[in-house]
């Protein structure tokens, strides 16, 4: 059933693969380890399992096993929305790393993706940052255009840039250096409760094909069932908003600038665009007319939608395939009849690509994050231990690793990890992986500019909550916007 | 004859030494300092207490360090631009454009308008509320000192801790308060308590009371055991009311203690963070913001670091005010306990 959704989807994303070519540099072209031309899940399925990797013996070409030295490290770890299985992975990636590098005195630091930056950025302004840093892929550019990185790139670490996704290292590179190398990729998926769609009236089988059809659903759920229909996501400062908000502004041929397009430029600003304003009405119909989506979402976050959906309460969201094991780890929670409750939601659980726009545009966040090294002068102490920050991030963008750390809920940063051993468990395991790996052709990075943290977490935010709370109208809210975008980029 | 000397003559007579012994102790004091020249004033009085000054400095020099320096540095920063796009050493002089900035810009009024009744609101019901507490447990009744424990929970509660329950008690879907709601009949769907941009503030604000109202009943309970229980007495069989006794005895013995707890109160309320940071993050569209949250927005959000630091000596010279008001109050409390 959803193998048909996925079929068809991915024969009319054909289109996409040209796309996907903006999402590589010229260079990338060269020989990628695996062949992103071919994309689908069966070509995906093909190259698993298909060699071996000595992570240990890469690492130690690129520092000695037997090294002595320290490393501070801050990193964007598991929080409240990611399954258990990912929590272990994590436990055991620092455990084999203090195994491998038992002379390394690693004192590491998980951060949540919500307090990483303003703790970071705070820190630096102390000379008080770690050597080495693993930040969302929205952060690289920043710290980067303002000096804090020093130049990182895949060869530093025993690898080569054709072994990552070429949109990944755009978001590491800034006036043509690199400054980070990416360990993970995502791009999530839509997912829909059957059983309610068929309560509903619509077809159980059947992702909404297009964001007019998500708010059409949306308000046949709720007027049928009197539940929430689509799990709209509008927090401000949450990474949660922009990944959720601008699949569908970008479906609808709208953007903050060109960066959906092949060769963005970033010079025009485009908040204000009657496409971007169509994706925006579309939210604040569903948020203000229908009243179909959770009125919580002013300040819900993803992890306020997964109990929701898992107490049938919600029809559709879009996350990724991990929260499959995070519904399977919630429903281990609940007790009596909740725990039943639980388990029909789950069995009803269907995984599709996300709608497209009017013109048959589909888009999706090509998100992710990336592993930097700091210069010495804003670290605290003044000295960065750069063979034993390169042993970790080795290790972390290893094949192996960067596959495992991603196991549950994204992609391994490292192509090479598709062929890995670890994919071919992994795609049997995690439910609706397909799904996902069939987006990342769709997938749009975010603007590679220093400005796109306050733009994706606060100004598009602002925007959204401008637009549905009445505080102004979908026009004013646009216009203010872009505005704000405008005002950014010119220095104020 | 002579007059039998009793106990309280022979204490006044120790009394009156002990101040004789002092005022020798200042003249020999004022001696070394008049045969010192060049130590006179300010100077003279600080060498005049260097004994004192030495036992204090160790505090004197952290208070400068953690305290003295940020003030400092936050003031100099304040005159400055800090692109987003720059290091901060990177930072160009610009004078007062900073504060012309907030001083013009719509949200700054906004925001401030959100400041003052936050915190006006949470600081006068908190305080009404912990009085009328204090004033009831101030009876003897059995188990007052078990709902005294249980009434001052709120307070203890750790804050990041209280707003995600309360966030959850509000919750506009799955909220407790709205399902109760719901369940008896009484609203067809839950009630939008922190997602609608006029109700946000006032559910915040009954969060911030539950949380201070302890502090304020604990203050004034303090200070009702200071009432004299002989005046009361003596009132009662001078025939005044309840209300009269309240009015005219308890009531202008607890104007000091009353002063102090409102004033720190709204220092209090006035750089309240955590609570509407955890819960709305300043939102729905601004509409919960005070200055706090929207200095913590400019700075580590948006890398303003001029603008948010002109905004925290705004703030830092309104608090300062009530810190004015605060030591003021104190000095009539002390004046009051001094006095003959």
């Amino acid at each position: 059933m959803t193998r048909i959704t996925l079929g068809s989807a991915v024969l009319r994303g054909t289109v996409a693969t040209a796309l996907m070519a903006s999402l590589m540099s010229t260079s990338a072209l060269g020989a990628p380890p695996v062949d992103l031309s071919k994309w689908s899940p069966e070509y995906v399925r093909s190259i698993a399992g298909t060699q071996d990797f000595d992570t240990a013996a890469d690492c130690a070409k690129v520092t000695p096993l037997d090294y002595k030295g320290r490393l501070t490290f801050w990193y964007q770890g598991v929080f409240e929305g990611d399954p258990d299985l990912l929590r272990q992975y994590y436990k055991d990636f620092f455990e084999t790393f203090r195994k491998t590098y038992p002379n390394i005195q690693l004192e590491e630091q998980a951060l949540t993706y919500n307090d990483l930056l303003d703790k970071f950025r705070t820190a630096l302004l102390g000379n008080a940052a770690p050597m080495a840093v693993r930040l969302q892929i929205l952060g690289g550019t920043e710290f980067a255009s303002k000096g804090y990185l020093e130049p990182l790139k895949p060869e530093d670490v025993g690898y080569s840039t054709d072994d990552f996704w070429p949109g990944a290292m755009k978001a590491v590179t800034w006036e043509g250096v690199s400054y980070g190398i990416p360990t993970n990729n995502e791009t999530m998926a839509f997912i829909w409760n059957a059983d309610i769609f068929k309560r509903a009236g619509l077809d159980p089988d059947k992702a909404p094909a297009t964001w007019d059809d998500v708010v059409k659903y949306s308000k046949q759920i709720h007027d049928k069932l009197g539940i929430a229909g689509y799990g709209l996501v509008a927090r401000k400062n949450a990474g949660n908003t922009p990944y959720r908000f601008m699949p569908q502004l970008w479906a609808y041929g709208g953007g903050v600038f060109d960066e959906a397009t092949a060769n963005p430029t970033y010079e025009q600003v485009n908040l204000d665009s009657p496409q971007s304003k169509a994706a925006l009405q579309a939210s604040y119909d569903m948020y203000v007319r229908d009243k179909s989506v959770p009125v919580s979402a002013l300040t819900n976050q993803q992890a306020d939608n997964q109990p929701l959906f898992l107490a049938g309460q919600l029809g559709m969201m879009i996350s990724h395939p991990s929260d499959y094991d995070v519904m399977l780890d919630l429903q281990k929670k609940a007790t009596g009849a909740d725990k039943d409750k639980a388990q029909t939601v789950i069995d009803n659980m269907r995984y599709g690509l996300i709608p497209t726009g009017p013109d048959g545009k589909r888009a999706v966040v090509f998100g992710g994050s990336n592993i930097h090294i700091l210069k010495p002068e804003y670290v605290e102490g003044g000295k960065v231990d750069e063979p034993a920050a390169k042993a970790i991030i080795c290790m972390w963008t290893s094949p192996e690793w960067s596959l495992k750390m991603a196991y549950a809920g994204s992609n391994p940063g490292n192509l090479n990890g598709f062929k890995t051993k670890w994919m071919k468990e992994r795609l049997d395991n995690i439910k609706f992986l397909d799904v996902t790996t069939s987006m990342l052709p769709y997938g749009i990075p975010f603007p590679a500019l220093p400005q796109a943290p306050e733009i994706m977490n606060i100004i598009v935010p602002d925007m959204l909550q401008n637009a549905l709370t009445g505080a102004m109208t979908v026009d004013e809210a646009a216009d203010d916007a872009a505005k704000r975008v405008r005002d950014l980029m010119g220095g104020l | 004859m002579m007059q039998p000397v009793g106990p309280e003559k022979i204490r006044f007579v120790q009394k009156k030494q002990r101040h004789a012994t002092v005022t020798i102790v200042t003249c020999k004091a004022e001696a070394r300092r008049r045969l010192q020249p060049g130590r006179s004033g300010v100077l003279g009085k600080i060498w005049k207490h260097r004994a004192d000054y030495a036992y204090v400095l160790p505090a004197i020099a952290v208070m400068l360090v953690v305290i003295a320096y940020p003030i400092y540095y936050t003031i100099e920063l304040s005159f400055f631009k800090t692109p987003p796009g720059l290091q901060l050493r990177d930072k160009t002089f610009i004078g007062f454009d900073n504060y012309a900035t907030i001083l013009t810009s719509e949200l700054f009024w906004r925001v401030t308008w959100n400041t003052l009744v936050w915190t006006l609101g949470s600081t006068l019901i908190a305080f009404v509320l912990g009085f009328a507490t204090a004033l009831a447990l101030h009876r003897e009744f059995v188990g007052r000192s078990l709902l005294r424990a249980i009434l001052i929970i709120p307070w203890v509660i750790s804050a990041v801790a209280a707003s995600y329950i309360w966030k959850w008690i509000y919750h506009s879907d799955f909220g407790i308060i709205g399902a109760v709601l719901v369940g008896l009949g009484l609203a067809d769907r839950p009630p939008n308590f922190i997602d609608s941009v006029s109700t946000v503030l006032p559910s915040l604000i009954v969060v911030n009371i539950w949380r201070e109202f302890p502090f304020a009943m604990i203050m004034m309970m303090a200070g009702l055991q200071t009432v004299p229980e002989q005046l009361l007495r003596a009132a009662r069989v001078d025939g005044a009311s309840a209300w009269q006794r309240f009015w005219h005895v308890t009531f202008p013995h607890l104007r000091n203690v009353s002063t102090v707890t409102i004033l720190l109160l709204a220092v209090a309320n006035f750089n309240s963070f955590i609570i509407p940071w955890i819960m709305t993050g300043g939102g729905p569209s601004n509409a919960s913001h005070i200055w706090i949250t929207h200095i913590y927005e400019l700075a580590f959000g948006r890398q303003r670091w001029g603008v948010a630091s002109a905004y925290s000596v705004l703030l830092f010279l309104t608090l300062m005010t009530l810190g004015y008001f605060y030591v003021r109050a104190l000095s009539g409390n002390e004046r009051q306990e001094g006095s003959p």
